[in-house]
């Protein structure tokens, strides 16, 4: 195949802001190339400065052996299909499609014979005399293209054209162009955030990011094959695991080691690796390589995606202490007082005030009638920096008061040194009629139990995913309660079209050729 | 939906009581003899004969139509580059400059208009840096140029909004799509820019020429006793002769006139669209 379009280290910047950062880029007679990426990946840039519209700020584009950077879009031998088809609005279908030809100055009856031939091609025959307001999107997409392809351009380029129109339609205008580009065997450039387009209708996907080019290759090639992490979770859904290569064709995560094809790699070095959902079998346990439990199952049309958890996040336990305790009821003063005992950790001790006391306990005090709030007019507790339980009373104006406890206690703390992951969490008190109020249960009880985890090493905070517990919120009686709460552990996305009950162990089967190893380039 | 509807009530008795009801009046002046009672109204067509009889009234409203024609012309002229490269520019600037455009707007006509006879007359600003470099002095006060120039100076402001507006509406990516096609700038211009802009040429037309062709304080001011235009003609009969009878009559013909050129530059602008 012959070389067609040839970028080299194109370089542009918008207000001091590079958008491509030096494009290496060669394309192809008769291919159908897809410039894959996020918006603000540089993509649709790059096409403009190819179509005449933009101009780099270094670097230079070849188009069939000739420097056309200096060439005003008129010049050049390739049109553009634009992202809102911009047809001309005062010229029917007709007209707008002879007008790349009337240009030219072709004859009336050469014209007209190539405009039928293009209205046929995108089967709107007959449409030649409507008015441009009288189609609807697609057709109004299909006319673009017959008024670019019309002229005869050795490249026609398409911005994001499909982005406007539903699904179906979509679906439908991917084969429709595929079929075009087929039947007049010229080079398509095709710019689209949207992967599955690209695997659909692309002979080479250019897969771009922050105005670099992540990867080329064929769609094929780019699904198997992902360079980097970051191709690998744009086109399609990947279980993404980082390890380590023990040595050639052996992969090592999660404290095993897995036969995989890939070689090439320093010794111990740190590796992306990629399994595809859909690579994954589902066996019985203990007959895979790996087991886990099931953690949730949605059905997704086709398949079933079934999340299995191989392994643990870092938990932490603490025990909920449920209570029946009714307010203190003032008869005198017709006031009721409630609160809490509650636990601290005994570093926290001495920085502690009042509010904070107060806040802690959940403490407040209210009219009989009318629910109006009674200020707490004493707070008294004496507490020492050491381990033990310290009576702490509140009181109001009208001598109203409730006694509990303060334990002071050191936090549990689970950290775990291999991972580099700490998980903290308090015992706590709570009082039946609060925990029926909870709203939001999981959200509540991190709260009350104050769980958090973290990075050893950055000291960033990291998701508690899980919060674990048997009781019935509903009718939970009185009593004590273990709550464990952890981080997300190992988990993998599984696509099949068998299903699974949840919190079943099952087996994970795949195969060496599967597993995808990549280097941590750029991360 | 209904309280609204409502609120536009007052505005209808409003409408009625003070355009309907006048227009109304113009037409019954018109067709009626002078010096009529309420009870004996006599019917005539003589104030229209007399019009269209007399060379002298005849040559008035052609000129009237000639100066108003030249007019906007002439602010299409200036009108049309100014508002294309204001829409070429970036919105700041644009923004900037089309204020500069309304600015005299918010200071009065008239007195705008008497400023000019300070920079034209005899011994004005322009004679008086010719003068200076030997020049002869030129007559320009009491002309039809000072008119036309009084007119297009007020009115020019007018086309330059409207063309502006429609220019910046315009989608730029057709003008891309044009030069993809192959054309070059011009051939851009011609077949997509220019057609599409046609809108506001034509409401800028309206704007200018309606006001031009009924002006009577400008040629008066700038053009003295020496450009007599349907305007002043009106406003002789009214306040002058008092003559409400014909002076109606005339008001009349004139806003047959005007209402007839407006249905020919629509259905130009149809046409050329179709």
């Amino acid at each position: 195949m012959k070389k067609l379009i040839q970028f080299s280290n194109i370089v542009k910047e918008f207000d001091g802001q590079i958008v491509l950062k030096g494009i290496n880029l060669d394309i192809y007679e008769n291919e159908f190339v897809t410039l894959l990426g996020p918006s603000g990946c540089g993509k649709t840039t790059l096409l403009r400065i190819l179509g005449g519209f933009l101009e780099q700020n270094e670097g230079r584009v070849i188009f069939d052996n000739e420097e056309i950077s200096k060439l005003p879009p008129y010049k050049r031998e390739l049109n553009t299909v634009f992202q809102k088809y911009a047809l001309f609005p005062h010229m029917n279908i007709y007209e707008n499609i002879a007008f790349g030809l009337k240009i030219k100055k072709m004859s009336d009856d050469v014209i007209r014979q190539k405009v039928m031939t293009m209205l046929k091609l995108v089967n709107l025959e007959g449409y030649e005399n409507r008015k441009i307001d009288q189609l609807s999107g697609g057709q109004q997409q299909r006319i673009a293209i017959a008024r670019a392809l019309v002229n005869e351009p050795k490249v026609l380029l398409l911005d994001e054209p499909l982005g406007a129109l539903d699904l179906k339609l979509r679906k439908e205008m991917q084969i429709e162009l595929k079929r075009i580009q087929q039947e007049v065997g010229i080079t398509f450039i095709y710019v689209t955030h949207d992967q599955e387009e690209a695997l659909t209708m692309s002979d080479k996907i250019v897969v771009m990011k922050d105005g670099e080019i992540q990867q080329v290759g064929t769609p094929t090639d780019i699904y198997n094959e992902p360079e980097n992490e970051y191709v690998a979770s744009f086109i399609g859904d990947s279980n993404i695991i980082e390890g380590s290569m023990s040595e050639d064709h052996l992969v090592k995560f999660d404290n095993h080691e897995y036969t995989c094809v890939d070689f090439g790699f320093k010794e111990e070095e740190i590796v992306d690796i990629v399994i595809r959902p859909e690579d994954i079998r589902m066996v019985g346990r203990n007959k895979g390589k790996l087991n886990g439990k099931v953690k949730s199952s949605l059905f997704k049309g086709v398949h079933n995606e079934i999340i299995v958890e191989t392994q643990q996040g870092n938990k932490v336990d603490v025990t909920m202490t449920v209570s029946n305790k009714k307010p203190v009821f003032n008869e005198k003063a017709k006031e009721y007082i409630s609160a809490n005992s509650f636990y601290v950790d005994i570093l926290e001790i001495e920085n502690m005030n009042d509010d904070e006391v107060i806040a802690r306990a959940d403490a407040q005090a209210w009219l009989q009638d009318g629910e109006d709030y009674v200020s707490l007019a004493k707070v008294e507790y004496q507490v020492k920096s050491e381990e033990g339980t310290y009576p702490l009373t509140f009181k109001t104006k009208e001598g109203t008061e409730i006694t509990v406890n303060i334990f002071v206690v050191k936090q549990k703390y689970i950290q775990d040194e291999k991972k580099r992951i700490g998980v903290a969490a308090f015992d706590f008190y709570k009082n039946i009629d609060e925990l029926k109020e909870a709203v939001a249960i999981d959200t509540d009880l991190k709260t009350w139990a104050d769980a958090v985890a973290w990075d050893l090493d950055t000291d960033e905070k990291i998701e508690i995913t899980n919060v674990d517990y048997d009781f019935d919120v509903e009718d939970i009686k009185e009593g004590k309660y273990t709550i464990s709460f952890s981080t997300r552990g190992r988990e993998f996305k599984i696509h099949t079209i068998a299903n699974a009950e949840e919190d079943k162990v099952v087996g994970l089967d795949f195969n060496p050729e599967d597993i995808h190893i990549m280097s941590k380039i750029g991360y | 939906m209904k309280l609204f509807s409502r609120l536009v009530h007052p505005y209808v008795v409003w409408i009625s009581i003070f355009v309907l009801a006048p227009m109304l009046l113009i037409v019954l002046y018109a067709t009626t003899t002078s010096g009529n009672g309420t009870l004996t109204l006599q019917f005539t067509a003589d104030n229209f004969i007399r019009f269209f009889s007399d060379e002298l009234f005849i040559n008035v409203l052609i000129n009237s139509l000639e100066i108003a024609v030249i007019t906007t012309l002439i602010c299409i002229a200036i009108g049309y580059p100014a508002a294309y490269f204001i829409s070429k520019m970036n919105a700041k600037q644009g923004a900037i400059l089309i204020l500069l455009i309304t600015l005299p707007m918010l200071i009065n006509m008239l007195v705008r208009t008497n400023a000019w006879i300070g920079i034209l007359s005899d011994n004005g600003v322009i004679n008086n840096v010719l003068g200076f470099f030997g020049f002869e002095e030129v007559k320009m006060m009491y002309t039809r140029f000072a008119v036309i120039l009084g007119m297009v100076y007020n009115f020019v402001p007018f086309m330059i909004l409207q063309i502006h507006a429609s220019l910046s509406k315009m989608d730029k990516s057709l003008v891309e799509a044009s030069n993809d096609l192959g054309a070059n700038r011009m051939q851009t211009f011609l077949k997509i820019t220019l057609p599409l802009s046609m809108p506001g040429v034509i409401s800028g037309i309206t704007l200018v020429f309606l006001p031009a062709v009924s002006s009577f304080f400008i040629p008066k001011l700038l053009g003295g006793g020496s450009e007599l235009l349907i305007g002043n003609l009106i406003e002789t009969y009214f306040i002058t002769t008092g003559d409400w009878n014909f002076g109606s009559a005339i008001s009349l013909i004139m806003a047959i006139i005007i209402m007839f050129s407006m249905y020919l530059t629509k259905k130009v602008d149809k046409g050329g669209r179709d």
